[in-house]
Parts: C-alpha cells; sequence; structure tokens
C-alpha cells in the first residue's frame, strides 16, 4: 500500500547523459520519495543502469542535478555517496568470490567501522566489541534473508540465485537509507522470484527505507511496486500508479512497437 | 521421583538446578544461546499467567504449529501447567488440515511459530469460534500485521509478569493441583487410513512411560546432549524430548534451521538421537553417493573397511565372541574410515540412537552397526508409545526387540500383534467408538502384523489391512519389499503392487533425483527435468539391476516382475503420504490405477496426464510417456 507522506529523498532533474555522441540520457526529471518502492521499467538499452550508475556516482551527467535531502551528488565520488547512505545492487552480482558469505557481509560493514586497522588487527578492546556489534547486525540481515545454511560457505560455490540474494544482503549491511536494486531477480525461477519478492517487501516493511527496483518481470512489477517510471531511449515517457501504466499508449508502444 | 506431573518435574528441576545447569540450547544469529533450568521454569510461569490473563482456563486444549523450538516447549509446559493439553500440529499442514486439528480438539488458542504460519490460522480464524488468540513467536514479516487476534510470544510473558504482579502464588498453586489424571498432550494418529484421530496422553502416562523408558535405556545421571529434530506433534518427540529431557535432566538442543541439521549436529555432537526410518535412509544414500563421487584413494579405502565393518556387525548380532585377530582387524577399520566418517556426520559421541515409526531396511541398521552405530528400531505407536525395544548388545538388524518391561504382547491367530500396557493411554478424544473398538478383553489391537521369534524379538511385518494376496492366494507383504529397494541409493520411494487379481508383483518406482542427477551427470546424460531423467533408458537400466538385487533376496513368489519410473515424486501435499511421509497405499494405488493396468497390459509405454498441486495450492496438468519395464531384461 503506498503510504501518504511522500516527500522527495532523492529529486533528479534535468539529467542528461552522454557517451560520446550518444546520449543515454536525456533530460530526465525523476523523484524518489520516502515510503515508496519504485519500479524504473523500460526496453533494453532505455537507460536504466544508467540511471542507477548517475545516482550512485558511477557516472556523472553532463547536465543536470540530483539531489539527495538537498545535498548535491551529482559531483561526488561513489564511495561518498556509499557512506551517505545510498546502497546498490548490481545486474552482474559484485561480490568478493573467494570469500565466505559472512566475511563479504562483513566487509560491506566497514563504512561503519570506526577503529583503524591497528587496533582491528589485534582484536582488542573498542574494536572487539564494535566487531561483535557488527557481526550482530550482520546475523540480523542473513536471518531476514533466510541465509543461515549459507553463512559459511564461499560465494563462488553458490547457485546463482543464492548470489544474488548475497548480493542483496550486502547492500542491507551498509545500513542504507535509499535501497536500489539493478534487477535483482534476473535469471532466477518462478520459486525463486517470489522468495526475493517477499524479501524486498519484507526489507520495504522493516527498514522503511525507500526502494528503486529495476526489473524486466512485468508481473512483479505490477505487484509490489508502489509507483513506475518508464525510459525509453534515454527519456521517460511514463510515470504513475502501475494501474496507469497498465493501461499508458505510450508504454504499450515502447514495449511492442508501432502497430 | 515425586512429581505426577511434567510441570511439577519441571519446578523441581528449577528448585534443584535453577540457574547453574543449561536445560535447553537454540542457535540463533549464529551463536548457540542457552537456557538454564530457572530460564526454562520462568518462560513457562510467565506464558502460562499471560494465557490465563488472556483467558485460558483450567484443561483448556491450545494447538501449537511451528519448528523445534523452545518456545514451543515453553508453550506446551505452560498449558500443562494450568492442566491443559497441548495440541501439536505439523509445520507442513495445509490449512484445511490445520483447521481440522484446531477445530476438532477445541483448541482456545494457537501458538505459531512464523509468518507463514501464521497466515494459516488468519485463513480460517472465521471457522474456528473458539480460538481467542493466536500467538506467535517469530515476528519476522508480521510487522505491517495489524489483525487483532495475533499477539507476539514476548507481549504474552509481559501480561504474565503483570498477572503474577497481581495473583502470587497463583502458578504454584495451580501446578500443585496439577494430577496424574489430567491429559497433557494430543496426538494425532497419522491417518493411513481415514481421518486422524486425537489420541489423548494424560499427563501420568508421559511421565510414567519415559521414566521408565529412559531408566531401561539409561538417560539418567548422564547429562546427555539430545537433539531435537523429529516434530513434537509426533508421540516420540513427546516421550523423549519434551518429557525425558525434564525428567532425565537432558539438555535438549534446537537447530537454527531445518536446513542447518546436519550442520548444527556436528556441532553439538550428541549423545541420544532419533533419526526417522527416512532420514537413515538419506544418511546411507548421502554417504554411499558421496563415495562414488571420492578419489580412487579413498574409494579403496571405503571397499576395503566397509566389509570388515559388515562382518563384526554380523558377529556381533549372533552374539559370537569376536575373536582377537578380528578385533585388532575392526580397530584398524574403525580408524582409517569409521571414525572420520562418524566425525563428519556428527555422530562421533552417540551412545542411545533410535528410529522408529516405519520398517527400516535390514541393511541400513547392518551398515551403521559396521561404523559402530548400533540403531534400535523399536516398535511403537501413538496410543501405547514404546512397546518394543532392542536392548543394548543384542541389537539385531531384523527384529524390533523385546517387549519392553511395562507391556505384555501376544499374537492373535491370524498374527495380529496385541498389546496390555500398564500405562494405558486415554482414548481418542470425542471418539469412544473408536476406542472401544481397538481394545477387546483387555487387549489392544494395533492392526499390524508380526511375529516373535525363538528368542522373543519382535519382527513386524506391516500393516495387518497392507497384507497383499496374488491370484493362487500366497500372501505377501509390500512394504517389506518396499524398505528393501529403498536401500539403493537410487531409489527414494517404491509402491509395491499386487493382489488377487493379478498374478505377479510389480513396482512404481520414485528415482532419487540427487543421487540420479549425479550419475547422469557422471556419463554425460542430458536431462531436464525430474520428469525427463526418469525415462532416460540407463536410468531405467540402473533401476532395473537394482531391482534385480533385491529380487534375489525375496522368495520366488513376491519378485518384481515389471517396474515403471514414475514421472513424479510421491508428494504429502497431494495426499499421497501421510505428514510423517508413510505412503498412502490405497489412495495412490487408486490414483495410478491406469498406470498399474499398462504395468499388467501388452504395451511397454504409457501416456500419462497427471494433475500436479503446487505448495500454494495450485493446479497444473503433466503430460509424459512412461516406460514400462521388464525385469532382467535389458534392451
Amino acid at each position: 500500500m503506498p503510504e501518504k507522506r511522500s516527500e522527495a529523498v532523492i529529486s533528479i532533474a534535468g539529467l542528461s547523459l552522454r557517451f560520446g555522441g550518444l546520449e543515454a540520457l536525456h533530460r530526465v526529471d525523476l523523484e524518489i520519495r520516502s515510503g515508496e518502492i519504485l519500479a524504473v521499467i523500460g526496453p533494453n538499452g532505455a537507460g536504466k543502469t544508467c540511471l542507477l550508475n548517475c545516482i550512485n556516482g558511477f557516472y556523472h551527467p553532463y547536465k543536470g542535478q540530483i539531489l539527495y535531502r538537498n545535498k548535491d551528488l551529482t559531483r561526488l565520488s561513489p564511495h561518498k555517496i556509499a557512506e551517505l547512505g545510498i546502497a546498490r545492487t548490481f545486474q552482474n552480482i559484485e561480490l568478493f568470490s573467494g570469500l565466505s558469505v559472512l566475511d563479504n557481509l562483513m566487509a560491506a560493514r566497514h563504512v561503519h567501522m570506526k577503529h583503524g586497522a591497528l587496533l582491528g588487527c589485534l582484536f582488542f578492546g573498542p574494536a572487539r566489541r564494535e566487531e561483535i556489534s557488527h557481526r550482530e547486525d550482520v546475523e540480523e540481515i542473513i536471518d531476514l534473508l533466510e541465509m543461515n545454511a549459507i553463512r559459511k560457505k564461499v560465494v563462488a560455490s553458490l547457485p546463482y540465485g543464492q548470489r544474488k540474494r548475497v548480493d542483496l544482503a550486502r547492500a542491507l549491511c551498509m545500513d542504507p537509507s535509499v535501497l536500489l536494486l539493478d534487477e535483482p531477480m534476473a535469471g532466477m525461477n518462478v520459486e525463486e522470484k517470489e522468495d526475493m519478492a517477499r524479501f524486498i517487501l519484507d526489507i520495504f516493511e522493516l527498514k522503511k527505507i525507500p526502494v528503486v527496483l529495476i526489473e524486466h518481470d512485468m508481473d512483479v512489477v505490477m505487484d509490489i511496486s508502489h509507483r513506475i517510471a518508464v525510459l525509453d531511449f534515454g527519456t521517460k515517457i511514463a510515470e504513475g500508479l502501475p494501474s496507469e501504466i497498465k493501461n499508458n499508449e505510450r508504454v504499450l508502444k515502447a514495449y511492442l512497437g508501432e502497430e | 521421583m515425586s512429581a505426577e506431573t511434567l510441570p511439577q518435574a519441571l519446578r523441581e528441576n528449577y528448585r534443584k538446578f535453577g540457574a547453574r545447569v543449561v536445560a535447553m540450547r537454540v542457535k540463533d544469529r549464529g551463536v548457540w544461546q542457552e537456557y538454564t533450568w530457572e530460564d526454562y521454569y520462568l518462560k513457562v510461569k510467565y506464558f502460562c499467567l499471560g494465557l490465563i490473563s488472556l483467558g485460558l482456563e483450567k484443561g483448556d486444549k491450545v494447538s501449537i504449529l511451528g519448528e523445534n523450538k523452545p518456545e514451543w516447549f515453553w508453550a506446551e509446559l505452560a498449558v500443562q501447567s494450568s492442566r491443559g493439553a497441548a495440541v501439536g500440529i505439523f509445520t507442513d499442514c495445509l490449512p484445511e488440515e490445520v483447521k481440522y486439528y484446531a477445530e476438532h480438539s477445541d483448541s482456545t488458542f494457537a501458538v505459531a511459530h512464523d509468518q507463514e504460519q501464521v497466515d494459516k490460522f488468519l485463513e480460517i480464524k472465521n471457522d474456528l469460534s473458539k480460538l481467542k488468540k493466536v500467538i506467535y513467536w517469530d515476528p519476522k514479516g508480521l510487522w505491517t500485521y495489524k489483525d487483532p487476534i495475533l499477539i507476539s510470544f514476548d507481549e504474552v510473558i509481559d501480561l504474565g509478569k503483570d498477572h503474577a504482579n497481581k495473583h502470587p502464588g497463583l502458578f504454584d498453586e495451580m501446578v500443585d493441583q496439577g494430577s496424574g489424571d489430567d491429559i497433557a498432550a494430543f496426538c494425532y494418529t497419522s491417518g493411513t487410513t481415514g481421518l486422524p484421530k486425537g489420541g489423548m496422553l494424560s499427563q501420568r502416562w508421559l511421565v510414567a512411560s519415559a521414566t521408565e523408558w529412559g531408566r531401561l535405556d539409561g538417560w539418567f545421571g548422564k547429562n546427555y546432549e539430545y537433539l531435537s529434530f523429529i516434530p513434537p506433534a509426533w508421540i516420540t518427540e513427546q516421550g523423549i524430548g519434551i518429557a525425558g529431557s525434564i525428567l532425565a535432566g537432558m539438555v535438549a538442543n534446537f537447530p537454527e534451521e531445518p536446513e542447518t541439521v546436519q550442520e548444527n549436529i556436528r556441532e553439538i555432537g550428541p549423545h541420544i538421537l532419533f533419526f526417522g526410518a527416512r532420514l537413515w535412509e538419506n544418511l546411507n544414500r548421502m554417504v554411499q553417493a558421496r563415495m562414488i563421487d571420492s578419489t580412487f584413494l579413498r574409494r579403496l579405502i571405503y571397499r576395503i573397511t566397509l566389509p570388515i565393518g559388515l562382518k563384526v556387525a554380523d558377529m556381533k548380532t549372533g552374539q559370537r565372541k569376536i575373536s582377537f585377530p578380528w578385533r585388532v582387524i575392526y580397530f584398524l577399520a574403525y580408524h582409517a574410515l569409521f571414525r572420520q566418517l562418524r566425525d563428519r556426520l556428527g555422530l562421533s559421541n552417540l551412545d542411545v540412537v533410535y528410529s522408529a515409526g516405519a520398517a527400516v531396511s535390514p541393511d541400513i541398521i547392518k551398515y551403521f552397526k559396521a561404523l559402530g552405530i548400533d540403531v534400535r528400531l523399536f516398535y511403537g505407536s501413538t496410543e501405547q508409545g514404546v512397546m518394543t525395544m532392542p536392548r543394548k548388545g543384542d541389537i539385531r538388524p531384523e527384529t524390533s526387540g523385546p517387549p519392553v518391561p511395562w507391556v505384555e504382547i501376544k499374537l492373535s491367530e491370524e498374527g495380529e500383534i496385541l498389546i496390555k500396557n500398564k500405562y494405558p493411554y486415554s482414548g481418542y478424544y470425542k471418539n469412544p467408538e473408536a476406542t472401544a473398538e481397538k481394545i477387546k478383553d483387555g487387549w489392544f489391537y494395533t492392526g499390524d502384523f508380526g511375529h516373535m521369534n525363538e528368542d522373543g524379538h519382535l519382527i513386524v511385518i506391516d500393516r495387518m489391512d497392507d497384507l497383499k494376496e496374488l491370484a493362487g492366494g500366497k500372501k505377501f507383504s509390500p512394504q517389506y519389499t518396499e524398505v528393501r529397494l529403498r536401500f539403493s541409493p537410487y531409489i527414494k520411494d517404491a509402491l509395491i503392487v499386487g493382489g488377487p487379481d493379478k498374478e505377479f508383483v510389480t513396482a512404481l518406482i520414485n528415482i532419487d533425483l540427487e543421487n540420479m542427477g549425479r550419475f547422469a551427470e557422471a556419463r554425460h546424460i542430458a536431462y531436464t527435468t525430474f520428469t525427463d531423467l526418469s525415462q532416460k533408458r540407463e536410468v531405467t537400466a540402473l533401476i532395473n539391476k537394482e531391482i534385480a538385487k533385491v529380487n534375489l533376496t525375496l522368495p520366488e513368489w513376491t519378485r518384481v516382475r515389471r517396474f515403471v519410473n514414475l514421472h513424479k515424486e510421491f508428494d504429502a501435499d497431494e495426499d499421497e503420504l501421510t505428514r510423517t511421509r508413510k505412503l498412502r497405499r490405497t489412495f495412490v494405488e487408486d490414483r495410478y490405477k491406469d498406470l498399474i493396468d499398462a504395468l499388467y497390459g501388452d504395451e511397454d509405454a504409457y501416456k500419462v496426464e497427471a494433475s500436479v498441486t503446487y505448495r500454494d495450492g495450485r493446479k497444473g496438468v503433466i503430460e509424459t510417456s512412461i516406460h514400462v519395464n521388464e525385469v532382467g531384461d535389458q534392451k
């Protein structure tokens, strides 16, 4: 259910991104509001991932502005933006594949670790207490995403669906205030998709943070998102409630082609 | 021990051990959390008082639906403290099944594990007029649920603390009033035939039979670690897990998730353990399959040492003295392989090991005996508890041991097992006719067919109703063949078919997807689904060989002549199995009637269009062609 209080958390205005002569995004305006799951959909190459990459600082637009709670993100580097609490997952899963699930998640907590490498190595005093409290937070997330059985498994040994889940857990470990998910259900079977959809809803309900979701599976999008924005060739062609988008002619054209 | 009821025994433990001795352990957030007897007692006390402040009355029934967790035990003891009965429900029951149990038992409260189980109660709550509250202990996913019937376990505990302040002494008073005649728990019969019946267990029954059982098998005074893992809705867990741990002072350990049991067993290293027949089979299949995948050297060691183990197991069974050279050889074999294998499986510390509930192939018992694990396959029932028990040092793979001291056994003329119990059960709830039907002249008719060997060990063959006759009048037990087939790592399940109108015996086989998948991979056989794999020529040939092997051990007329690999697994969600994973024979035979006809026909393939029910209740149809295979005939 969309909640009524809907202040903008991230406001994107006139965003344009160019690779040489190719304009990947063209004057995109978009608001990400508190208390909503916003789905971004569009055909392949529409610029969905580019949009996320701009928000979290991988790409810098040549025009336009991204404001996060009135702070300008446009020129910040990715790690600065991560520290502000904007976390994301990746289409192609970016994890330390040789480390265990637990180590991956603990590493993700490092943005919140206050003590230096020396104390950390000695595992002494405050650093020890800090490590334990971080482990508790990580365990909460392991429980939330039902990963108890794979906690100590090496990531490379896990099947694809579970690696996707670890990637989501890694993003959650940053204690984000905004969560960006890039095709979290790509390549999954029906059951895995249902699990993932349930996890996304659980996270949304528990953490009460806005979630931006790029997804191709229309059933899932219609089911769990509160609002949908549609991109086509780098331009936003529609935005609205799922019921509105379903019957929007421009959207149907973009997906199905001209009659 | 003077305690007449479990709550009284719990209070004694609390007074004796307090906060000094650990009573339970549960793995939570990756760490084993401990609860002492004091914690156990106080949780029970406050939960009980909390329920009372919400309207629980003396003698009320409360449904409990969840995985094995401390909360399950606390809830049961809390209900019993107010002289009521706990009604255990299996976690994989569908909402309408849950409705049957909750309605039939007149439950006034329901205690549910998590969102999945709470959803079931919310779906049926309007049909349960007596239900006052649904209490959950894992709040995950329930944050936004607003239904006023819901309340969390911790909130009830808080209510109980308030209530305790207002009425000090109330709890002790109730526990003091408790009597051995109070009904403590309902255990529903698994319902292989008809609707499940609610067997009532009194406090006296639970306390006395668990005490005697524990004495017999030496649970007392050893600080045993127990892994609580079989469903508490089942009588065996009521006996060992709930009653046994309180009476004998064992530590009950709860695994983190059903999927982590294997890992958790290793961390705990339990001394006492109960695995159902299926689990021993799975464990055995797993070891065998892993060995096939293993390195050459390991396979070699396995091939040398296992026969040594089996040989010594045979000698022990025959009660022969094991000669010195054999002892040396076994010692070497044990240290070369068995010890490590046991460690890997988490079975290193085992002292007392049980199985029951369904027949286990003697080969399985022998196999574990070779590893030095003496599985006691006892004979018990929902109504009577333990009836026979293999004794330490005299465990034979093919028998269920002699009767326990508090039970008398005789056989009827037809070979039905009749028993007389020093601790009779309290009958079926709201069904005196069924209760009376089962007892004639003081003997309880178990409905099981078996015989006694010359040493007084009981051998249970099958359910009376399941014995079959072939054309010509020869009797045979399908189950006898089925358990032997299941010893194969590639056969997960089998249904043996025969009847007075049939000349010979045939089989429906469920292949084991995991092990067969490995087999296919190793031979580069491409397959898509279970159905596809089951019909591959190499796969049927392999099954053919496995059946031929079992045939050699069977009397001529009961040998399996033809079989099919079924296109899907038997499934409890489709009523083909009971929730304790027993085959619902008549139902399955009816369902696959056409296929069975094909087994006795001339065609060598058969088209099926089977409807499947998914977990969420949706229905679908699959169409496929199944090959009918002649055993021994390998094309």
